[in-house]
């Protein structure tokens, strides 16, 4: 880790919309977080809730036909990212800021070999030679081990497994040696013995380079075994956040509660044969995004809401070691145990 | 659960040719199935688990008959279907009834979908017109959707209302066999525990036979009885869940295991590195066991032999030559 002070990243109060048919939609509606050096935050909600969104708003890349980032500011080393040009922002993007996604071939440019890719990206932004780029290339390949690295080089991406196209994604994104790595739900598509290699790799690369990594994902195995904190959204909002220990340990919003409630577990204690304990249901839908949440946006949902939640939107507060929830009844819910 | 199987599966082959070269000649075969035996009983969940490509949905494909068998045999309901024609099985079909992972993808846009559901009513001559209406009524509120509901079309639902749309069509005919395919992997998980916990229900009250198929190791938990774990195309271990999770006999299933994640920061690191390297194609499996290329037991003998699924305590079958019946070669240590 890094020993200069403060944050690397700080996100303050951003609402990003997307103007469609049904209206508007208010994708990001107030969402604050800070990203130390060298730290990993998770990001975790169900599907819809705005971490892409919220990831895509800090690289740039909500699309301006539709999409725009309302307000709020996004500090990258104390620089305002949302008043840049896209100039300015192309020469931080896969250098200082780097992203991996998904699914991999949606960024990877099927007619170039991986090894002209990566090389292409460090000599755009180190303006080393294309030589020194390719070499680059190859130690990055070798880094994220993938066998026979000088081979792969000279290889197109539809010629390697999902695996390797993630790891080749890994590798790019970290030429450069970005300051923070953007990771939207990398492992997603993989089966696990390889989100396991993949997961594995990105901690330990981590480590060595002292890369601040935003993990976002839905998946809460993938959030308690590799991220040091965690932000919970839900419809749009940071709904609560705290160490990563804290969160699993004492979660106090009842959705984050329902969350870890609703998920079948590996962990606990073997059953005997036939019997299956009910999965706690969170009953419900999300909300629509296209009407203004008036309130608690967990209300419909939520068994201790009362009518204050439905009409007066709960500010977070500090529950104790900064330990952040958006409940207006969290006392009651700590004793619910 | 009684005794008698609803569904037997035995020497299942299913191989999809390759064709190349200009003339499109076959050139070789994606050995997708590769020899396949189980058996489910009433009331009982087999599930299957494995890594993509591994050969689950064909599997549910085959016994389901929308596509036909290379080898082997398929019993449903103590009858052979395996060489009925599409005519001839039509008879069966109400037996055996199938929910997608996607069953958004499966329903006509333009029908209501109270006639989506009702369609295999109609279809198996079982109820018309309001008798028809009263039971796609009835269905919804069993599957936990509002009767007024049956005037909204699918795209006007969510993930898991479609999902319970799925589930009611599949449960109209009454079948004694539902083949579910990763029917809750593209749900949100809170959404995911409402639609598992109306499948046990179901299942209790109705007695269904489940082929569960998942990639998903806490989901399959959870609702199997007994689980089968693939690998390209051949079960490498069965057994009933509980000596899966904590007897696991085969090295996949141990390094399956291992590389699971759980919701507990306090377990991190307890992960193991046991399995390196990218599953093979199944158009070119390794000879003798298919695992050997990744396996950290693997001898020179595993690189020839394909080990036989031998059963090696009651219930608990294991394809691996490490794994004599009878011997005992110690534990794998597994975490958890
Ligand atoms: N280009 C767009 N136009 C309109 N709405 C959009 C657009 N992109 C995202 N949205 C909406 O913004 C909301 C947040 O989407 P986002 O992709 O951030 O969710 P997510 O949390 O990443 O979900 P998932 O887990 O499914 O990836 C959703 O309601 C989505 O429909
Ligand atoms: N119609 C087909 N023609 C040719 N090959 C096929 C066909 N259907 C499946 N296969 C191949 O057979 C193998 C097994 O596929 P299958 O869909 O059964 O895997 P799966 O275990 O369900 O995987 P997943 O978890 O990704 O759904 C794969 O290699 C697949 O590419
Ligand atoms: S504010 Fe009210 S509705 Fe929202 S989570 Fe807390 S108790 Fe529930
Ligand atoms: S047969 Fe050999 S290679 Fe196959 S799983 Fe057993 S020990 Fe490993
Ligand atoms: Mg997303
Ligand atoms: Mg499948």
């Amino acid at each position: 880790m890094s020993g200069t002070p403060g944050p690397i990243l700080e996100v303050r109060d951003l609402h990003t919309q997307f103007s469609t048919l049904d209206g508007i939609v208010r994708a990001v509606d107030g969402v604050s977080f800070d990203v130390a050096r060298g730290e990993t935050l998770g990001i975790v909600g169900e599907s819809g809730c705005g971490k892409s969104v919220t990831a895509m708003s800090i690289l740039r890349l909500i699309p301006r036909e539709t999409g725009r980032i309302a307000s709020g500011s996004i500090r990258f080393e104390g620089e305002e990212l949302t008043t840049l040009t896209e100039e300015e922002m192309k020469r931080l993007r896969g250098h200082r800021i780097s992203m991996i996604f998904q699914e991999p071939m949606t960024s990877l440019n099927p007619v170039l070999t991986v090894g002209t890719q990566i090389a292409e990206n460090v000599v755009r932004h180190l303006g080393v030679s294309w030589k020194q780029g390719r070499e680059r290339a190859f130690e990055m390949l070798d880094l994220v081990r993938i066998a026979d690295a000088r081979r792969r080089l000279d290889e197109y991406p539809h010629q390697l497994s999902g695996g390797m196209r993630q790891r080749v994604m890994i590798a790019m994104a970290l030429s450069c040696d970005p300051q923070v790595l953007i990771a939207d739900e990398p492992t997603t598509a993989l089966d696990v013995t390889i989100q396991a290699q993949i997961l594995d790799l990105m901690i330990e690369l981590k480590e060595k380079t002292g890369t601040a990594i935003v993990l976002i994902t839905h998946d809460l195995g993938v959030v308690a075994e590799t991220t040091e904190r965690v932000v919970v959204m839900y419809a749009g909002r940071k709904v609560e956040q705290a160490s990563v220990e804290t969160l699993f340990d004492e979660p106090l919003h009842p959705y984050t509660r329902g969350l870890m409630r609703a998920i079948p577990r590996l962990d606990v204690e073997a059953d005997a044969a036939g019997t299956r304990p009910r999965l706690q249901e969170i009953p419900g839908l999300v909300p629509i995004l296209t009407q203004p949440i008036i309130g608690c946006a967990f209300a419909p949902r939520c068994g201790f809401a009362t009518d204050r939640c439905r009409r007066e939107r709960p500010p977070l507060i500090d529950a104790g070691a900064g330990h952040l929830v958006a409940c207006w009844e969290v006392d009651r819910v700590r004793r619910a145990a | 659960m009684s005794d008698a199987p609803v569904l037997q599966v035995e020497g299942l082959v299913k191989h999809f040719p390759i064709q190349g070269g200009l003339l499109q000649r076959q050139v070789g075969a994606v050995r997708a199935v590769d020899g396949v035996t189980f058996s489910i009983r009433r009331g009982e969940t087999l599930g299957l688990v494995g890594e993509s490509g591994c050969g689950k949905s064909t599997i549910g494909k085959v016994v389901l008959k929308l596509i036909e068998p290379t080898a082997g045999k398929i019993v449903l309901a103590g009858e052979d279907v395996t060489a009925l024609k599409p005519g001839a099985m039509w008879t069966h079909r109400r037996r055996i009834q199938t929910i997608f992972q996607d069953p958004y993808s499966s329903m006509n846009p333009r029908l209501p979908s109270g006639t989506i559901v009702g369609e295999p009513l109609e279809n198996f001559g079982i109820a018309r017109g309001a008798a028809r209406d009263e039971q796609v009524a009835q269905l919804f509120r069993r599957v936990g959707l509002r009767p007024e509901a049956m005037r909204k079309y699918a795209h006007e639902f969510s993930g898991g209302q479609r999902q319970r749309l799925g589930i009611a069509k599949a449960l109209s005919v009454n079948p004694d066999v539902i083949v579910a395919d990763e029917p809750v992997s593209a749900l949100d998980v809170s959404v995911q525990a409402q639609v598992l916990n109306l499948l046990i229900d179901l299942q209790e009250e109705y007695g269904l036979a489940y082929l569960f198929i998942s990639h998903d190791l806490a989901v399959m938990r959870h609702i199997s009885h007994r689980i089968a774990v693939m690998y390209l195309g051949r079960i490498v271990e069965l057994a009933d869940k509980r000596t899966l999770f904590t007897q696991p006999l085969h090295p996949y299933t141990e390094a399956l295991l291992s590389a699971a994640t759980a919701p507990d920061p306090k377990r991190r690191g307890l992960r193991k590195k046991i399995v390196q390297g990218d599953v093979p194609s199944p158009a070119n499996p390794p000879p003798g066991c298919h695992f050997h290329t990744r396996c950290l037991y693997a001898t020179a003998q595993c690189r020839v032999t394909a080990p036989p699924l031998l059963e090696v305590a009651p219930g608990h079958h294991v394809a691996c030559l490490r794994r004599p019946v009878g011997g005992d070669p110690g534990p794998l240590s597994i975490p958890g």
